[in-house]
């Protein structure tokens, strides 16, 4: 069978980058501003509906009223409702680079009713299970850099 | 993350994502910068129907659909046809501003040729000047549109 002639191909590789900002606004500050200084999850609660907001927002989602200032702390246990194990980990856009190693991570269901995503600490798959109640570790030192980086991660706990 | 956080309490967050991207420059594309890191020399196709002569070189041709197969050796020497100074910078940009870009029709060929003006100031620019491509040296050169350096007036 004849040889098929070849030829070099060049392939062109570049980066685009794609700088943009973003404002928190003036609710989802006083939760980040909560995890920082106090380590404390807070959200805020509708006047009309009087149910939790999460995570804060200005507009009541169910009642569409404005939702005020009564804020309220969250707990900061709950348990697993679904994970992952990241052996790829997601992009962080705002660090511009991947998460460096693989781990676990989870849907949580707060004891208040609410959903956070989150990295879990507990690495071993077979100790990993739907249902187990977890506690969220609070970065020591450097916290206030942003969104969840302030959590560790979930440790389980009994 | 940025801004008077402490006077506003409102987090600003900055973005840092550079989208990786690949692709092939193809059949016609890859051989046209080969020559050029190779050889030193700019190649272009002509259309057998309305012999046309593309430079960079495109498989089809844009006005009879004609499939092109024809390469033509240009000269690495032509006219400027347009040019514009960038001053701002953008991140794509590769180098730094002020930016000369320029178009030249090369001579053999019909289509102008965009690349960067160097070694003249912009305001001794003209219109139907006669530019010649600066290329780099070999070990810098690899197989990309910037093998050519830029293009400079020819004196």
């Amino acid at each position: 069978m004849a040889e098929k002639p070849s030829q070099e191909y060049v392939f062109v590789s570049y980066k685009l980058p794609l700088p943009y900002r973003w404002a928190a606004g003036k609710y989802l500050s006083k939760l980040y501003k909560e995890m920082r200084d106090h380590k404390k999850l807070v959200t805020n609660r509708c006047p009309q509906c009087r149910q939790l907001i999460w995570p804060p927002e200005m507009v009541c989602g169910r009642c569409k009223v404005r939702a005020g200032d009564e804020w309220v702390e969250l707990s900061d246990k709950g348990k697993v409702v679904g994970y992952t194990y990241m052996v790829v980990p997601l992009w962080d856009p705002h660090k511009g680079m991947r998460v460096p190693e693989e781990h676990p991570y989870a849907t949580i269901l707060l004891d208040d009713g609410m959903y956070v995503v989150s990295r879990l600490e507990e690495k071993d798959k077979s100790k990993l299970k739907v249902g187990m109640r977890v506690q969220a570790v609070w970065k020591e030192e450097g916290r206030g850099h942003g969104l969840d980086e302030d959590i560790l991660y979930f440790r389980t706990i009994g | 993350m940025v801004g008077k956080v402490e006077e506003t309490e409102r987090f600003l967050f900055d973005g840092k994502v550079d989208i990786p991207h690949k692709y092939s420059a193809g059949k016609v594309g890859s051989r046209f910068l080969i020559e050029m890191r190779d050889n030193e020399k700019i190649f272009g196709m002509r259309c057998p129907t309305c012999k046309l002569v593309y430079v960079p070189p495109r498989s089809t041709c844009k006005y009879c659909f004609e499939q092109l197969s024809e390469w033509v050796e240009l000269s690495d020497k032509g006219t400027l046809l347009t040019y514009a100074v960038a001053h701002q910078a953008t991140p794509i940009q590769p180098v730094k501003p002020p930016i000369t870009y320029g178009i030249v029709q090369l001579d053999g060929a019909d289509t102008g040729f965009v690349h960067i003006l160097g070694e003249v100031e912009p305001t001794q620019l003209k219109v139907g000047m006669r530019m010649k491509a600066v290329f780099k040296d070999k070990k810098e050169r690899a197989a990309s549109i910037l093998d050519i350096k830029y293009f400079k007036p020819l004196k």
